[in-house]
């Protein structure tokens, strides 16, 4: 009887413990990528401050591996799940049996589409409208080029539709006419490079502005309108790459739509910890705008768009130094952060 | 026999070439009536030698290395470490662009080596050992820079790659196409003397000179084309581009080592029958092991065209290349059995690819249709290849 008791009151300590030290698990996809390093480090440092404790597995690209990690993650005793998903659809087994258990899942960056995940990304739609609006403020009229990502990526048609809500008024008025639309395999610039240069020799140069929807592609296009001695067109892009910021700072490109990878590892890692104590995480929408159509619990965060004009963010916030966001930049000419 | 045909079944003609060129042909005829001439602009000429450069440059060699055997998945993912680590060295580290580029080449040439080692001395498969190196090296390419882009802004390096500044100018484009004319013609014309002073009967003189006008007219017809593009912002005509001087260099060089050197005729001998190679003592492995620096040296040839056409080196450089350097090679004639193929047909193989592709962009066919038909096209390319050595019993 004695015995019971103790066990009771020490598995009841257990749960206590547990509620304020919560164990949470990651499941990346591939972790070679340089980004995800960043993003580790976030929710480490986020987990770290709430006095949750941080396992992880790295499924090396592997969707097979990716399930028995999760399952490993689960049985190592963590309360909640934050997943990198390799394969949106081959997740699906883990992520219901982590439902069955009632264990949280977080679905970071790659939309997974359960009921009952909760979706944290950038807005990316909101990215393709900011790409939209930089170039469109550079350039309110002529023929434009857009050059979209890789089709195999969802993420490229999510851009591509923000940016068509920016320029769409101006198309149905005429203003704005778009000469070409090419998706770049796997987003490579020396493919972005050769389609630009094919919709160059199509419109025979008569191009005013192109949105692109990456810095990789981006460079690929200042490639080839350098090439044709095509000069101060505008040119969007994204990610923050340090050879595209330079860009920026150099004036060949207009705008690099930044994702703080630091804010999406933060807010990720206090989501996980406050599911997993049974609340509602703040500014949560429901969101139902996949494939699939199911309504989920998501949270999208803001980029910045990074240009001239607020160059010295991107050093402020450590992303880069100022050497290599001004190499080669005339400290005369140049924007105010070169100075 | 009408004599006509008898000569011309005598003559030494590639008639395999000759129907590669007549498809290329008809391709360009074809994209340049859907384009409403489009596609024959000299705009488009320009794109179109400027793009199959990168390609064409490492197909030369593959075509080597597939005649004698073996196969080399990693080119694609070599060239992005090696382009990557040229570019870092010239733009993080501040190196000027020769000793960058000689600094690279050291690194192709030792990786290669490497691979050649491990094929030629343990007898591990070319296919594994490359396959290894496809992961391997495109792993690699991420490593030197932390997967970051390195911008080439070298101006004189940036010429290599094409570009604004990256063609040779009207008079240098002619004085040179009346170069190989003149090769063209002393070389026809010293064949025939040598002939005639070993009492070997001669092609008869209209089927030399067709043979000797032929390429004059593909020589003079490409030069004029580049030299009648124009950029608008520029006050005279681009002429050749730089990095199709290189490819044809590259390509002629090849040519010359594979038909001149006893290197060049230990590799058909290695492809045609190992055994037999290795039997009347030619050294094979040492042969393999010069096959693959001889890659080594031409993948960074490569790779400096393509950082300095895009300006830069990325860590996504090359990635699938392999793909179009083999097509571009099985295209072109060369059995992937190996013991034959040629330089040549490596050559109008990479422009065939890219012509199709380039012609479906001019076309606005979306990317899904691409992919079908560049695919079947290499089906195509091969079922020709086979029926063709059917009927002329040609056996490898």
């Amino acid at each position: 009887m004695k015995l019971r008791n103790t066990l009771t009151a020490l598995s009841l300590g257990l749960a206590a413990a547990g509620a304020f030290a919560q164990v949470v698990g990651v499941s990346w996809s591939n972790f070679q990528e340089e980004r995800w390093k960043t993003d580790e480090a976030a929710i480490k440092t986020q987990l770290a401050k709430t006095g949750a404790s941080y396992i992880s597995a790295d499924a090396g690209g592997s969707p097979e591996k990716q399930l028995a990690d999760i399952d490993s993650l689960i049985a190592k005793g963590a309360k909640a799940l934050i997943i990198l998903a390799m394969d949106k659809d081959a997740i699906l087994p883990a992520v219901n049996k982590a439902k069955q258990q009632k264990i949280p899942v977080v679905a970071y960056d790659r939309l997974i589409e359960a009921p009952g995940v909760f979706y944290i990304t950038f807005d990316n739609m909101e990215v393709g409208r900011m790409q939209a609006r930089a170039v469109l403020a550079a350039q309110p009229k002529g023929n434009y080029v857009m050059i979209k990502g890789s089709p195999t990526d969802p993420n490229a048609n999510f851009l591509r539709a923000g940016q068509q809500e920016v320029i769409d008024a101006a198309v149905k008025k005429g203003d704005i006419k778009i000469v070409g639309e090419e998706y770049t395999e796997g987003w490579k610039p020396e493919v972005a490079q050769k389609n630009m240069e094919q919709i160059l020799t199509k419109t025979g140069g008569k191009v005013n502005a192109v949105v692109a929807s990456n810095d990789g592609t981006a460079g690929g296009v200042v490639a080839a309108l350098n090439a044709k001695g095509l000069k101060g067109i505008p040119v969007s892009g994204q990610d923050g790459d340090h050879a595209a910021l330079n860009r920026v700072a150099l004036g060949s490109q207009t705008v690099s739509v930044w994702k703080d990878a630091r804010d999406l590892g933060r807010d990720a890692a206090a989501a996980a910890v406050t599911l997993a104590q049974g609340k509602k995480v703040n500014g949560s929408t429901t969101w139902s705008g996949g494939e699939k159509k199911v309504a989920l619990q998501a949270q999208f965060l803001k980029p910045v768009p990074v240009s001239a004009k607020n160059l010295d963010l991107v050093v402020k916030a450590g992303w880069i130094s100022k050497d290599d966001l001004c190499k080669g930049v005339d400290a005369a000419k140049g924007p105010a952060a070169c100075k | 026999m009408n004599p006509v045909l008898n000569s011309l079944k005598q003559a030494a003609i590639d008639w395999r070439l000759v129907m590669m060129g007549t498809v290329l042909a008809a391709i360009a005829i074809v994209f340049n009536i859907l384009s409403g001439g489009l596609f024959l602009s000299p705009e488009n000429l320009y794109n179109i030698a400027q793009q199959t450069a990168v390609v064409g440059v490492v197909a030369t060699v593959v075509v080597l290395v597939i005649v004698a055997r073996h196969i080399d998945l990693s080119v694609g993912s070599v060239m992005g470490f090696v382009g990557v680590l040229i570019a870092t060295l010239m733009y993080t580290a501040g190196w000027h662009w020769v000793s960058a580029c000689l600094a690279g080449a050291a690194v192709a040439i030792a990786v290669s080596l490497y691979q050649g080692a491990l094929t030629a001395m343990l007898g591990v498969p070319s296919f594994v050992v490359t396959l290894g190196g496809l992961m391997s090296f495109r792993g690699a390419a991420f490593l030197v820079a932390d997967g970051k882009t390195q911008p080439v802004n070298d101006a004189f390096f940036q010429r290599l790659g094409g570009g604004f500044d990256g063609a040779i100018g009207v008079g240098a484009s002619w004085l040179l196409a009346g170069l190989v004319v003149l090769a063209l013609a002393a070389q026809s014309w010293a064949k025939r003397r040598a002939k005639a002073s070993y009492e070997v009967p001669n092609n008869p003189l209209w089927l030399d000179a067709a043979l000797v006008l032929v390429p004059v007219a593909i020589v003079l017809a490409f030069v004029a084309a580049m030299n009648a593009y124009q950029i608008p912002s520029k006050d005279a005509p681009q002429g050749v581009p730089i990095p199709v001087l290189i490819w044809a260099a590259v390509a002629l060089v090849l040519s010359f080592i594979v038909h001149r050197t006893r290197f060049g005729r230990y590799v058909f001998a290695m492809g045609g029958n190992p055994e037999a190679a290795a039997l009347v003592g030619i050294p094979v492995r040492r042969v393999t092991l010069m096959l693959f620096a001889l890659m080594g040296v031409l993948i960074t040839v490569a790779a400096m065209v393509s950082i300095a056409r895009l300006n830069a080196g990325t860590n996504s450089l090359g990635s699938s290349m392999e793909l179009y350097v083999i097509a571009a090679a099985v295209i072109g004639g060369t059995a992937l059995a190996g013991g034959s193929g040629s330089i040549l047909g490596s050559v109008l193989g990479a422009l065939i690819m890219q012509s199709i592709d380039s012609g479906m962009l001019l076309l606005d066919v979306s990317i899904g249709v691409r992919y079908v038909i560049i695919g079947q096209v290499l089906i195509a390319a091969v079922v020709f290849d086979v029926m063709y050595r059917r009927l002329t019993g040609d056996t490898v």
